[in-house]
Formats: structure tokens, sequence, C-alpha cells
């Protein structure tokens, strides 16, 4: 899995772009970045960024039911996070191209 | 087990959030935990820890702003040539130093090659024997030790600052307690300064230097006898304060202090 490093930059830009897909609750989107073989996030890294996007309006939260145990937490994009999303996506291309490129370029003969 | 959510509210109020939001946050962390079906102590590892994780992480800038730092400001101080001699003997010579709105200098260097004495050329308060000195007019200065008056209060303290910097007396004792939760730190009515630690005697003077709401913040060492915790919170609010514009110069012979700085000056090694 994913070095916590790597994953500390570009957090909020998966959570944003899961957000976008449809509203969650932090034990859902945690499953949702493990089976997309991002990272295992663990609760104390990603509570703490949900807290914040909430606190930023990036992000706002509703709370539903659940089949068994307390009530969720689920929170829905905002616009102003969906501007952000839009931003971060493109700091993440341009990062990932020219990763890509150096690791690509061959070795002078 | 039932204890986490209060040892975890405990430690937000100690770090000065309110009353209410730290309910609140205590309420949601224990529901956190509940989605996993696991206890806080599993999911988030000891309250007092994950209290100060929590406030370090929402402090943090926004998403969009990460990368984007201040940009450096108007000068606001500068030394050109600066030396220092007592008698015949050299402390320092041609220091040039400038720090910009929005920028932290550190000033290293060891035991008696002048450290405190440069700080003090910036701030006005020793001439220098050579060179050229200029700073904005709105400075704020926190010495290593002293500056308190031990039979005052804190409350007392702002009060005796504030008006000498022309600030009306209630306002100067909100602002100095609201300052001083930034330290988490509540000061007590009735404490006077000589039965306060060292370490909390060094948050009344950190928070007397800005009383005023100085341009330009000179610190010596303002960290004496603060815990761990204590002093993470002091850097956060220096960097606080250069993110709102202001320039600080800060006297350290902590070595790790030095990667977030933009300016090290480094006296030992002239």
């Amino acid at each position: 899995m994913t070095p916590r490093p790597w994953l500390h930059g570009f957090l909020d830009l998966c959570l944003l772009a899961m957000l976008r897909e449809r509203a969650d609750y932090g034990y859902g989107l945690s499953q949702r970045l493990a089976a997309a073989g991002v990272a295992e996030v663990p609760g104390g890294t990603l509570y703490p960024a949900l807290l914040r996007l909430e606190e930023q309006g990036l992000a706002t939260p509703s709370w539903g039911p659940s089949e068994s145990g307390p009530r969720r937490k689920y929170y829905a994009i905002t616009g102003a996070g969906l501007d952000v999303l839009e931003q971060q996506a493109g700091d993440w291309r341009r990062f990932r191209d020219g990763v890509d490129s150096l690791l690509s370029a061959v070795p002078h003969e | 087990m039932s204890d986490w959510p209060s040892a975890f509210e405990a430690e937000l109020l100690r770090l000065g959030v309110q009353p209410g939001r730290a309910r609140r946050l205590a309420d949601e962390t224990s529901q956190q935990a509940a989605e996993s079906a696991a206890t806080p102590g599993d999911v988030f590892g000891p309250a007092h820890l994950y209290a100060r994780h929590l406030m370090a992480e929402l402090n943090a800038p926004a998403a969009a702003t990460t990368r984007t730092r201040f940009e450096a400001g108007p000068v606001l101080l500068s030394l050109t040539g600066v030396g220092k001699k007592y008698r015949r003997q050299t402390v320092f010579q041609d220091v040039n130093l400038t720090v910009r709105g929005g920028e932290v200098a550190a000033i290293v260097g060891a035991n008696g090659c002048g450290k405190s004495t440069l700080l003090r050329i910036c701030a006005g308060l020793t001439r220098p024997t050579s060179g050229e000195v200029r700073r904005v007019r709105r400075v704020g200065l926190v010495p290593q030790d002293g500056g308190t008056a031990g039979w005052l209060t804190a409350e007392e303290h702002f009060t005796l600052f504030g008006a000498a910097a022309g600030m009306v007396p209630g306002r100067a004792r909100s602002t100095g307690v609201h300052l001083a939760t930034r330290l988490a730190w509540r000061p007590g009515r009735k404490q006077r300064a000589q039965q306060m630690s060292g370490g909390t005697r060094q948050k009344l003077n950190l928070v007397l230097g800005e009383l005023h709401a100085p341009d330009l913040l000179l610190l010596d060492e303002p960290y004496q006898g603060f815990d761990q915790g204590a002093y993470l919170d002091f850097w956060q609010q220096v960097f606080a304060w250069r993110d709102a514009g202001r320039a600080i110069v800060v006297v350290t012979h902590l070595l790790h202090d030095l990667q977030n700085v933009d300016h090290v000056l480094d006296l030992g090694e002239r």
C-alpha cells in the first residue's frame, strides 16, 4: 500500500473525489479508499481530515441512521469543495506526469 | 474505557478549545469509533495525544492554500554592516540581515557570541558600534528572562503593558487573555507572576510582547521551561504570526527549529 507521507498530500483530494461521486460517512470512505487500493487510512488520519473539510466549508455534514449502532455523519461535497477538487486534481496530474516522466527516462549509453 | 471521551475533552479544554466545541468533538469522536465497532482508544490511541493531533490538523492551512505561502512583504528590519565592541573586545562585526513581513529569521551560535546583544540592537535598546539598523516603528521584544513584575497578576500585566501602548484596560485584558488561550494557557485571576512556573512566566512574556500587535517580533529563546506540548504551540504561534504578514526574529540554540525558518544568521561561525 501507499507509504503514509505520500498519502498525506493527497488525502483531501481523494476524499473530495469520493464525495463528488456520492455522500458518505467516515467508515464507508475508509473502505472505499482501501478497495481502490489507495491506502488503509487509520481513523486518526481520516476523521481529522473530514472535520477539516467540514470547517473549511468544502463538505457539509448531515446525520443519517444506520441499520445497527449509532447514527452516522454523512458528508456531501459543496460548491467550494468542487472548486478545490478541480484545482487539486490539476495539481495531482502535473505531479503525476512529472514523476512519470522521470521514471520513464532511459539512461544514456 | 468510558473515561477516554472525558480525558479527550479535558485535553481539548486545556488546549483552549471552547467548552461547547470540546463536548461536541468528544461526542463525535466516540461515534466515529463506533462506526468501526471499536473503542476510541483502539482507533485513535491515547486521548491526550489525539486531542493535540486533532487540533494541529484543524489549525493546518486550508487545503486550497497549502502551497501558497504568504508572499514576503516589505522589509521590516535591516541590519547593514552591524558590529559591536565592548572596550577593545569585538563581540561581532559586519552582520547583515534583512527580514521582510511574512518571514522568520533565526539567530544561532554558541553561548557568549552575542546573540542577545544583537537582538537588543535590533530592538533599539543597545547602540551598535558600527553599521546601520533600520526597523519599523511597532516592535515587540520578548526577553529571555525578566520583564515581568513578581507581585502583579497576569491581567494586571496586560493592563499595564497595554496602557504603555495606548490601549484601554478592558481591551488590553481581553486581548491578553485571548492571546494566552492560543498558547494553551488560562491565566488565573489571583495568581501573581512570582507564583507561576518558569514556563508559564515565559508565556506571559510572549503575550506581553505581542499585546500591541507589533509588526516586528523579537524573541530571545522564549520557550525556556516549556514542556513539549507548549513548545509545539509556540512554533505554531510563530508561523501564525508569519502568515499574518509579520516579521519574526528568534534567538535559538535548538538546531531542529531551523528547518522552517527563512533566514539563519550564525554568529558563532564568523
